[in-house]
C-alpha cells in the first residue's frame, strides 16, 4: 500500500503566527479520506501545501512521490478547488469548461455535464454573480470531472442544497469506482459525510490530533455522562477532551478507551459510558485549551491492502 | 441510513444478512456488488467491501470470478445458526437485565412471553 | 512546453477579450479622430492642406488610448488570471512564460491590424476625405516597417508594464504597484537628472532606435521583475 500523499513534520507559519505545527500525516492511495476540524484548525493550509499552492516553513512533503510545488508533472495530475475559488472578470460556466480539460489530462466531459445538469449551474450569468451554492457547484465539476489521482475538494458543501449534496455524494462514489483516485475532503457537515470515508484526519490549532481508519474511530474516546459528582469522580485522572456541564450533570469527552475498572465503577454510580461518534470526536478535539506538552494521538495505521482501488 | 452504535461495515454486513435470511437475496443468487452497495447507500466502497467480505468469509457468500457475489448454498442456514449465537447476547441478555431492574419474577416472565406471543399470532 | 501552451489558451479563453475589443478601442479612437477633423474643418481648416496634414499626423490620440488599455490588460492578464492559473495546476514559470508569448501574439495581432488599416488609410487617400487616424506621426507617417515596430514593440512594453503591476499586487497587495510607481519614478528622476546636462548632445544624437533599444530593456526588465514577484507568491 503506497500513500498518495506523505507530510513529515510539516511547520508553516505567517509572520508571528503558526498554521501548522510539527504536521505528519500519510493518504493511502486510492483513500477517501475526511479531513475534518474547526475553521482555522490548518485544513485549508494543509490542502495547500499538497496542491503546491503553498510551502512549508519546514518539513518534508510528497505527492505520488514527489515534492509538488512548482512541479508540472505531479500538479497535473492533482486537482484542488478551494472554498474560494475566484475566476477572471467576466467568465462564464462555459469559459471553465473550456479551458479545464488543458490542465486536467483525466477530464472527463460527460461527469462535467451531469454535474452542470445536475446543479443547474447557470449558462449565461458572470460567474461574480453566483451565488455561493453555485459557486460551490463550479468548484465540484471542477474537482470531480477532472478525475485526478489526487482530489483535493475544500469545503465543498458551502451553500449546496440537500438534493444537491446528496448528487454529489452520488457522483463522487460512482466516478471513484469508475476512476479510483485518492480524495481528502474537508467538511462540517460530518454526519452527512462521514460514511464516504474509510480514513479521517482531525486537525486542531495546526495539530493532528487523530488519523485513523473510519472503523477505529470508535476507539479514540469515550463519552461519559452523570450526575456532576459521579463524573467527576470517574474523569479524575483522565485525559478530558472536552466538558459539557449544566446545574448537577455532566457529560465528558475522554481520550483513549475506558479499562475494566472505570466501566464498574461507573456501573455502580450510574453512570453512561459511551462510544465517541465521529461528530463528538471533531468537538472534542477542537474544544481544548491547548496543551502543547500533549503528544499528538499517536495514529492506527491502515491494515492490508485496498481491494480493487488504484489510482 | 447509518448509526453511529457499530462500524458502518458491521452495519453493511447485518443489513446483507437480514436480506439472505429474509430470503430477499435466495442462495445461488447474484448480490449487488461493493462498488452497488457503496453507491446505493452512499458509502465508502473500501468499506463497502469489508461489509461484503466479513460474508464471505463467514461462507455466506461466494464469488464468481468475472461475474461478481453470488449467495452460497446453505447461507441462510448458517445465518440463522449465527443469529441464534448472538440471541442470548442481543436480545435475552439485555431482557433479563431490564427484568431484574423491574424485580419481574421468571414466572412472571414465561407468562408475559406466552401472552404476547399469542397477541403476535 | 505543454504548460506554457496551456497558459497561451488560458489567456485566450476570453476570446473578445483579447482580439474584440483592441478593435473597438481602435474604433473609438479612430471615430474620435475623425470628429477632431471634422470640427477642424468646420474652423476653416481645409483638408488636403499642408497645414491639415502637418495638424492631423501630429495627433497621438491613438496610441495613448491603446497605451491605457493595455497597460489595464496587462495588470488583469496577472492579477485576475494568475490565481485561477494555480488552482487549475499550473506552474508559475509556465504561467510568466506563457503570458509573456501571450503579450507577443496580441502585439503581433494589434500591429498587424493597425497597419492594415493605415495601409487602407493611405490607399483610401485617407478614407476618401483627408481624415487622418493611422498615418500619423506617431506611428511612422507611412512607413509601415516602423509601424510594425513601434506598435510591436509598444503593446509589449504597456503590456508588461501593466503585468509586472499585477505581479506586485497579487504579491504584496496594494502595496506592491504603489512601490513600483515610486520605484519607476525614483529611477526616471534620476535619469533625468544624469541626462539633463547633456540634453543637446542627447537630442542631437538622438535615434529612433534607441527607443527601440529602451523599449527592449523595459520589456526584459518587467518580465523578469514579474518572474521574481510570482515566484514565490501564495493565494490565499
Amino acid at each position: 500500500m503506497t500513500n498518495a500523499i506523505e507530510l513529515h513534520n510539516i511547520t508553516r507559519t505567517f509572520g508571528r503566527s503558526t498554521a501548522l505545527d510539527g504536521v505528519t500525516v500519510s493518504i493511502p492511495d486510492g483513500s477517501i479520506c475526511g479531513l475534518l476540524g474547526r475553521n482555522g484548525a490548518g485544513k485549508t493550509t494543509i490542502m495547500s501545501i499538497i496542491a503546491g499552492q503553498d510551502r512549508p516553513t519546514s518539513g518534508r512533503v510528497e505527492v505520488l512521490g514527489e515534492r509538488p510545488f512548482e512541479n508540472e508533472a505531479v500538479l497535473s495530475r492533482i486537482s484542488f478547488v478551494r472554498d474560494n475559488q475566484r475566476y477572471p472578470d467576466n467568465y462564464r460556466l462555459h469559459h471553465v469548461l473550456r479551458i479545464a480539460p488543458d490542465f486536467a489530462p483525466n477530464w472527463n466531459a460527460d461527469v462535467a455535464n451531469e454535474l452542470v445538469d445536475g446543479f443547474r449551474i447557470p449558462a449565461r450569468t458572470p460567474i461574480k454573480k453566483f451565488s455561493r451554492g453555485q459557486l460551490s457547484s463550479v468548484a465540484i465539476v471542477l474537482g470531480l470531472a477532472s478525475r485526478a489521482p489526487v482530489t483535493l475538494l475544500d469545503e465543498p458543501y458551502l451553500g449546496l442544497d440537500i438534493t444537491a449534496r446528496a448528487m454529489f455524494h452520488d457522483v463522487l462514489l460512482r466516478d471513484y469506482s469508475e476512476r479510483p483516485r485518492t480524495v481528502l475532503l474537508s467538511t462540517h457537515l460530518i454526519e452527512e459525510s462521514e460514511a464516504l470515508f474509510d480514513r479521517v484526519v482531525i486537525v486542531d490549532q495546526g495539530r493532528i490530533r487523530a488519523d485513523v481508519a473510519s472503523d477505529a474511530t470508535g476507539e479514540l474516546a469515550f463519552t461519559l455522562s452523570g450526575t456532576t459528582d459521579a463524573v467527576d469522580e470517574l474523569s479524575a485522572n483522565q485525559p478530558v477532551l472536552r466538558v459539557h456541564a449544566v446545574t448537577g450533570l455532566k457529560s465528558v469527552t475522554i481520550e483513549g478507551q475506558a479499562d475494566d475498572a472505570l466501566l464498574e465503577r461507573a456501573e455502580q454510580l450510574g453512570a453512561r459510558v459511551g462510544v465517541a461518534s465521529l461528530p463528538d470526536l471533531v468537538v472534542a478535539f477542537g474544544a481544548g485549551t491547548p496543551d502543547s506538552s500533549r503528544p499528538t494521538t499517536p495514529s492506527i495505521s491502515q491494515p492490508a491492502a485496498q481491494k480493487g482501488v488504484r489510482a | 441510513m447509518f448509526t453511529a452504535d457499530s462500524p458502518i461495515f458491521q452495519q453493511l454486513a447485518a443489513k446483507i444478512t437480514d436480506d439472505i435470511v429474509s430470503g430477499t437475496y435466495p442462495e445461488e443468487s447474484a448480490v449487488p456488488s461493493a462498488t452497488d452497495f457503496a453507491v446505493f447507500y452512499q458509502m465508502n466502497p473500501a468499506t463497502a467491501s469489508k461489509g461484503v467480505n466479513v460474508l464471505v468469509d463467514l461462507g455466506a457468500l461466494y464469488k464468481k470470478r468475472g461475474i461478481g457475489m453470488f449467495v452460497a448454498t446453505g447461507a441462510r442456514d448458517l445465518l440463522l445458526a449465527r443469529r441464534r449465537d448472538e440471541f442470548r447476547e442481543q436480545y435475552l441478555q439485555p431482557f433479563l437485565r431490564e427484568a431484574q431492574v423491574l424485580h419481574l419474577s421468571i414466572d412472571e416472565l414465561h407468562r408475559m412471553i406466552d401472552e404476547t406471543k399469542e397477541d403476535l399470532t | 512546453m505543454k504548460a506554457i501552451a496551456s497558459t497561451v489558451k488560458l489567456h485566450l479563453n476570453l476570446r473578445e477579450y483579447t482580439f474584440v475589443v483592441p478593435l473597438s478601442i481602435t474604433g473609438m479612437v479612430a471615430a474620435i479622430s475623425v470628429l477632431i477633423s471634422l470640427i477642424f474643418m468646420r474652423s476653416g481648416s481645409v483638408p488636403g492642406s499642408a497645414e491639415w496634414i502637418y495638424g492631423s499626423q501630429a495627433n497621438p490620440g491613438i496610441l495613448y488610448a491603446l497605451a491605457g488599455f493595455l497597460v489595464y490588460m496587462g495588470v488583469a492578464s496577472v492579477a485576475t488570471t494568475f490565481p485561477f492559473a494555480l488552482s487549475l495546476g499550473a506552474t508559475r514559470r509556465a504561467f510568466v512564460a506563457g503570458t509573456l508569448v501571450w503579450y507577443a501574439i496580441t502585439a503581433a495581432y494589434i500591429a498587424v491590424i493597425l497597419a492594415v488599416l493605415a495601409a487602407i488609410e493611405v490607399a483610401t487617400g485617407h478614407w476618401f476625405a483627408g481624415f487622418y487616424i493611422f498615418d500619423v506621426n506617431v506611428l511612422g507617417a507611412g512607413d509601415t516597417g516602423r509601424l510594425l515596430t513601434i506598435v510591436f514593440l509598444g503593446v509589449l512594453s504597456a503590456l508588461t508594464i501593466g503585468g509586472v503591476f499585477g505581479a506586485a499586487w497579487i504579491r504584496f497587495a496594494a502595496r506592491g504597484p504603489q512601490l513600483i510607481a515610486v520605484g519607476v519614478v525614483l529611477t526616471l528622476a534620476i535619469l533625468t537628472i544624469v541626462i539633463v546636462p547633456e540634453a543637446a548632445a542627447v537630442f542631437a544624437a538622438f535615434r529612433l532606435w534607441w527607443l527601440a533599444v529602451a523599449a527592449g530593456v523595459v520589456i526584459v526588465l518587467a518580465a523578469t521583475g514579474s518572474w521574481l514577484l510570482l515566484r514565490p507568491a501564495i493565494v490565499r
